[in-house]
């Protein structure tokens, strides 16, 4: 294989990076350690914090150290530093950011290929997964029955809101991370993001501020439900500062990435590649990174109002101060609603483009299936309202919102016509991508209807702070979201790793977590009708056989993820090896070699149709 | 891809392991020094009946929470959280409360709720009141209804302004505690939860129910029906 | 899209079974699961869970059979590769059709919650007044016109009843199950909402919004009682506030 790029052939010693050499994960953590040591060691001498209690003012001072440290120490200030000082980097510094010829080490460091850091994405979402997910099992644990046995209240209440949190992150970047990096670059034939060193940035931001989310349970957890509903949030310590710390990197991260990716899309387009030729799964990323960009600063104004509050004593949510947890409420949604179809955008788009090459036929009715994303995400601004029915703000406002919320179905209704629409007379392939698509349509279904029962207002009030909300946006998250990521992930895997997914453990995976889900939400949604409230550490015995078929399907779920995980990491080292083009599909990014080269392409690749004309000569060959 | 071999099993295994060091840490962070549950002393002269005692502190240096109080020495705690009584039994209830006070967020626990005969007696004298700016504390148990015999009882232990004779006990130093005494009777096997209805609890906007008030084995704490 | 269809009976009857298994369910699992509405409230609440279960039936059974059908007519059994399909690029009969379906559907849930919100909002006028104090982590409940302030709720029969909801500390959620109402106790305001018990027994008032270390205990007991017991029932209680 031949690149573009003169120095491949004439050295295989990595040569310029200057610091970067010295700089990995490990010098990120170490650096972020001593850092947050020191701004922990001056703020309490800044603070005087009293004797026995950390206050806010160290807590959010040690979390600043630790976000400066990691930065530092992972390398994100060595290129604005090197430029201010006059000292830009060279080809070669380039070349080594971007991760050429170094090997394994390259996905521990700064690096700046789209498609390093598509799987440093893989990676931090299946740890986050992990973390939350044992979480989930302690949670489920202790409602195995009525009483406090497993774990105190104070434990249990501390663990819902982060389990709540890390799995929001994990399944924001599930899709759109992995994949809108490795895949979406060549998928429109550009040779990387348009910003790479921001590529590089959002990724380790997002770390950084995970590890930090992480943090909160060993300083005594987030006691406030993932919602950190004002007035409750005054109650918490310190581990809300850290969360709130943690979410204002976040959405600095997000803001990052969906900067790099509508730039890429608008921008970096090879020849050809007009907006209606588009892999579906591109306007997905779009459709996604605007959406995002509207959504997260809400969040970030939400937090940073929040840490005001409790280091400097302003008072946007103290009513003897002027101010309304209201406003905490209004913010939190206005990012909380379009954040659920930031999540489900890239995974219903990746499904689109998984059953048209399955399938072996076009998508179908792609220019209202992208109409429909478009419809969504603006319809998705606009509800966030019903989040607030039963909170006693603005009743007047509950008509309109149900409206705009019920409308919504319309935009749903229509994945499901262009999915099945798109496998309809076709010739299915059953590999293990479609078989998590087929779990998706099972389960969307069922999150998507009882969605429509939480929009009607007078039965809202009967279900809103019930287990039937939690059963009904599990069936969105893990039922949907996560099916539809693992079969992008079954899809996409032999291209970053030349190596199917197995396809016996992946359906063994499969099964296991299908089951559990029915088992341990359906469960749920009764336990929420018979009228079990959420977020509980205990409850009635009238709730006792639900809670505890629960909790039996949670354990089959637990059995199914590591299931795959022992798939993913068995077929990574050593499965099946698939060539470049495995499922014979159109789209770009199976036309290059696999592993793909840096810089994806030899030649500037000539779009001449869409990449889902199936039967005819194959796009650029 | 060879180069990746073994990369998944070792991040995979570094972030699995951070997560339940994680857990770990959480629970230590968490984890109040482990009270052995208080068992209701069987009555020797009377059937089906027991008694327990318990104190209210205004800081934590009695010894409950470890040495010099643990760590949070300045939070006002009660001497117990769990305590094992028995099933259909008439329960004796004293409680020594050594902390000052002030006035309840609600009048409603000035009162005496729910006890046997409506009433408790203060240092000897029989009551169904406090003044509604001498609230020590409360001791306010609830049950689950629909697990066992509802009961809602909810005692005010009046403030105590005594300055003279100072006890020694674990760490602290208290002025001589006023005697609460009230009874209720059990149903069958069940769990109550207790906690205390005054606001004695560290806050940022002043409601009083943050730290102390919201830490597992300070103020709050179950009844065991067994 | 079904001209020339194979297995297009199967297709149908799959439809059909899944359908009624749907309905089944939706109205065995409604009335063995929900509590025993005690208030026109909660006797819309279950109406409208049924009904909606009944419309979500045969939609869901749709795609349901859709997917079935793809995966026994559609799947592909050969080795290898499987060749490419006639391609369906758009099909508009077919995209109007569901459009059309989907909207139907979407204005009639509209129409039914818009109109049972507007029933909702309006009162009979002369209503018994409960005021509610949700505080960390019990409910009081207080009888304005009367000496009464008490830790257990006891309503009338058939007669409106409007509570007046506050919290004293962070926000709570008043949520009786077998009345269909729930609002949050937001400190420092006063949340309104109605409801008419009509049907006498105990229920349960349970806190829905989260609020702190014993959240999952801040409960009490209620009782919808005949007129005359409540008369007697108030002016049996001592004076505590």
């Amino acid at each position: 294989m031949v690149t573009t790029l003169e120095h491949t052939a004439t050295s295989a010693e990595p040569k310029g990076g200057g610091l970067a050499r010295h700089q990995n994960f490990a010098t990120a953590i170490i650096a972020g350690g001593i850092l947050a040591w020191v701004f922990w060691f001056v703020a309490r001498r800044l603070f005087f914090a009293d004797s026995d209690n950390v206050s806010d003012e160290v807590a959010v001072m040690t979390a600043t150290g630790w976000m400066i440290g990691f930065w530092i120490g992972i390398g994100a200030f060595n290129g604005p530093f090197r430029w201010l000082v006059g000292r830009d980097h060279t080809r070669e510094d380039d070349l080594y950011y971007a991760g050429h010829n170094l090997g394994r080490a390259r996905y521990w460091k700064y690096t700046t290929d789209h498609k390093v850091v598509g799987v440093q994405y893989i990676i931090t979402t299946m740890g986050l997964l992990a973390v939350g997910g044992i979480l989930a099992m302690a949670i489920r644990t202790e409602l195995i029955v009525p009483g406090n046995h497993f774990v105190n209240q104070q434990v249990y209440n501390g663990f819902i809101a982060i389990h709540g949190m890390v799995m929001i992150l994990a399944l924001i970047v599930a899709v759109s991370g992995p994949w809108g990096n490795f895949v979406m670059p060549i998928m429109i034939g550009a040779r990387d993001m348009a910003f790479p060193r921001l590529n590089a940035l959002s990724l380790w931001t997002l770390v950084s501020a995970a590890v930090l989310l992480v943090t909160v349970l060993a300083v005594g957890g987030l006691p406030v439900g993932w919602v950190v509903m004002g007035t409750i949030a005054d109650q918490a310590g310190v581990g809300m500062d850290f969360f709130a710390m943690a979410i204002v990197v976040f959405t600095v991260s997000t803001t990052v990435a969906s900067i790099n990716l509508i730039t890429t899309v608008i921008t970096m387009r090879t020849k050809g590649m007009t907006l209606d030729r588009l892999p579906i799964f591109v306007w997905g990323t779009l459709v996604t990174a605007v959406l995002a960009l509207y959504a997260f600063p809400f969040f970030f104004v939400a937090e940073l109002n929040q840490i005001l509050d409790r280091t400097v004593s302003t008072s946007f949510y103290v009513a003897a101060g002027g101010g309304t947890s209201w406003l905490q409420a209004n913010l939190f949604w206005l990012m909380g609603h379009p954040e659920v179809y930031v999540i489900l955008i890239p995974a219903i788009a990746a499904l689109f483009e998984i059953s048209s090459v399955m399938a072996r036929k076009p998508v179908f009715s792609y220019r209202t299936a992208v109409g429909s994303m478009v419809a969504l995400s603006g319809l998705s601004a606009l509800v966030w309202a019903h989040h607030m029915f039963t909170s006693g703000w603005a009743p007047a406002l509950g008509g309109p919102f149900m409206v705009t919320t019920e409308l919504i179905s319309i935009p749903t209704g229509i994945f499901f016509l262009v999915l099945v629409g798109t496998l309809w007379r076709g010739n299915v392939w059953m590999k293990l991508p479609t078989v998590w698509m087929f779990g998706f349509i099972f389960n969307f279904i069922i999150g998507g209807v009882t969605g429509i029962y939480l929009s009607d207002v007078p039965l809202d009030e009967q279900l809103h702070g019930t287990m039937f909300v939690t059963a009904h946006f599990h069936y969105i998250f893990v039922g949907s979201v996560l099916f539809g990521a693992i079969s992008a992930l079954a899809f996409w895997f032999p291209k970053v790793t030349g190596r199917y997914l197995n396809e016996w453990l992946g359906r063994i995976s499969f099964w296991l977590v299908f089951i559990g889900v029915q088992i341990t939400f359906g469960a749920m949604f009764l336990s929420g009708l018979k009228g079990m409230p959420r977020r509980v550490a205990s409850y009635d015995l009238a709730f006792e056989h639900t809670n505890f078929i629960s909790t039996m399907g949670a354990y089959i779920i637990m059995a199914g993820m590591l299931v795959l995980l022992g798939a993913i990491i068995h077929s990574w080292r050593k499965g099946e090896p698939s060539g470049p083009n495995p499922w014979q599909a159109n789209s770009l990014e199976w036309q290059v070699p696999t592993p793909v080269p840096l810089e994806n392409f030899e030649t500037e690749p000539v779009v001449t149709e869409d990449p889902y004309n199936y039967g005819e000569e194959l796009v650029n060959s | 891809m060879n180069r990746s071999k073994g990369l998944g099993v070792a991040l995979a295994t570094v972030l699995i392991g951070g997560g339940a060091l994680a857990l770990a840490g959480f629970a230590l962070a968490t984890a109040s020094p482990h009270q052995a549950a208080l068992q209701c002393v069987k009555s020797t002269t009377q059937a089906h009946a027991c008694s327990f005692t318990i104190s209210t502190f205004p800081d934590s240096e009695e010894g409950v929470h470890g040495k010099n109080g643990g760590p949070h020495p300045d939070w006002v705690t009660y001497s117990n959280d769990n305590i094992d009584v028995p099933a259909h039994t008439t329960v004796y209830v004293t409680i020594d409360q050594y902390d000052s006070g002030g006035a309840a967020n609600n009048p409603y626990f000035d009162n005496v709720v729910g006890t046997r005969g409506g009433f408790d007696t203060v240092n000897g004298k029989q009551t169904t009141k406090v003044g509604a700016d001498d609230i020590g504390h409360t001791f306010t148990l609830h049950g689950i209804p629909g697990n066992g015999k509802y009961l809602f009882i909810s005692v005010p232990l009046p403030v105590n302004n005594a300055t003279k004779t100072p006890l020694k006990i674990g760490d602290g130093e208290y002025a001589k505690p006023v005697v609460v005494k009230f009874s209720f009777t059990t149903g069958g096997a069940t769990v109550y939860n207790w906690n205390c209805e005054f606001p004695c609890g560290g806050s940022r906007e002043g409601n009083g129910f943050g730290e102390a008030m919201s830490s597992y084995g300070y103020m709050s704490g179950t009844i065991t029906v067994e | 899209m079904f001209s020339g269809e194979k297995n297009l009976k199967s297709f149908f009857w799959a439809w059909a079974i899944i359908t009624a298994v749907g309905v089944f369910l939706s109205v065995f699992l409604t009335h063995r699961y929900m509590p025993q509405m005690m208030s026109n409230d909660g006797n819309l609440a279950t109406e409208t869970t049924i009904l909606f279960s009944i419309l979500a039936a045969p939609v869901a059974a749709g795609v349901y059979a859709s997917a079935l059908h793809v995966m026994r007519t559609y799947r592909y059994r050969g080795e290898g590769v499987p060749p490419a399909a006639t391609p369906i690029r758009e099909n508009t009969k077919t995209l109007v059709t569901w459009l059309t379906a989907s909207a139907v559907l979407t204005v009639f849930v509209l129409v039914w919650g818009l109109g049972a919100l507007a029933a909702e909002n309006s009162s009979s006028g002369n209503p018994l007044i409960v005021n509610v104090t949700g505080q960390q982590w019990v409910w009081t409940f207080s009888y304005p016109g009367s000496h009464v302030t008490s830790d257990e709720l006891y309503l009338p029969e058939n007669r409106e009843v409007e509570f007046r909801i506050t919290s004293v500390d962070v926000t709570h959620g008043f949520w009786v199950a077998n009345f269909g109402v729930q609002v949050d106790a937001n400190p420092g305001v006063i949340t309104t909402i109605h409801t008419k018990p009509n049907r006498l027994g105990a229920f349960v008032v349970r806190c829905e919004q989260f609020c702190g270390l014993n959240h999952a205990f801040m409960e009490s007991v209620g009782h919808v009682v005949s007129p005359k017991q409540f008369s007697n029932w108030l002016t049996s209680q001592p004076q505590r506030a």
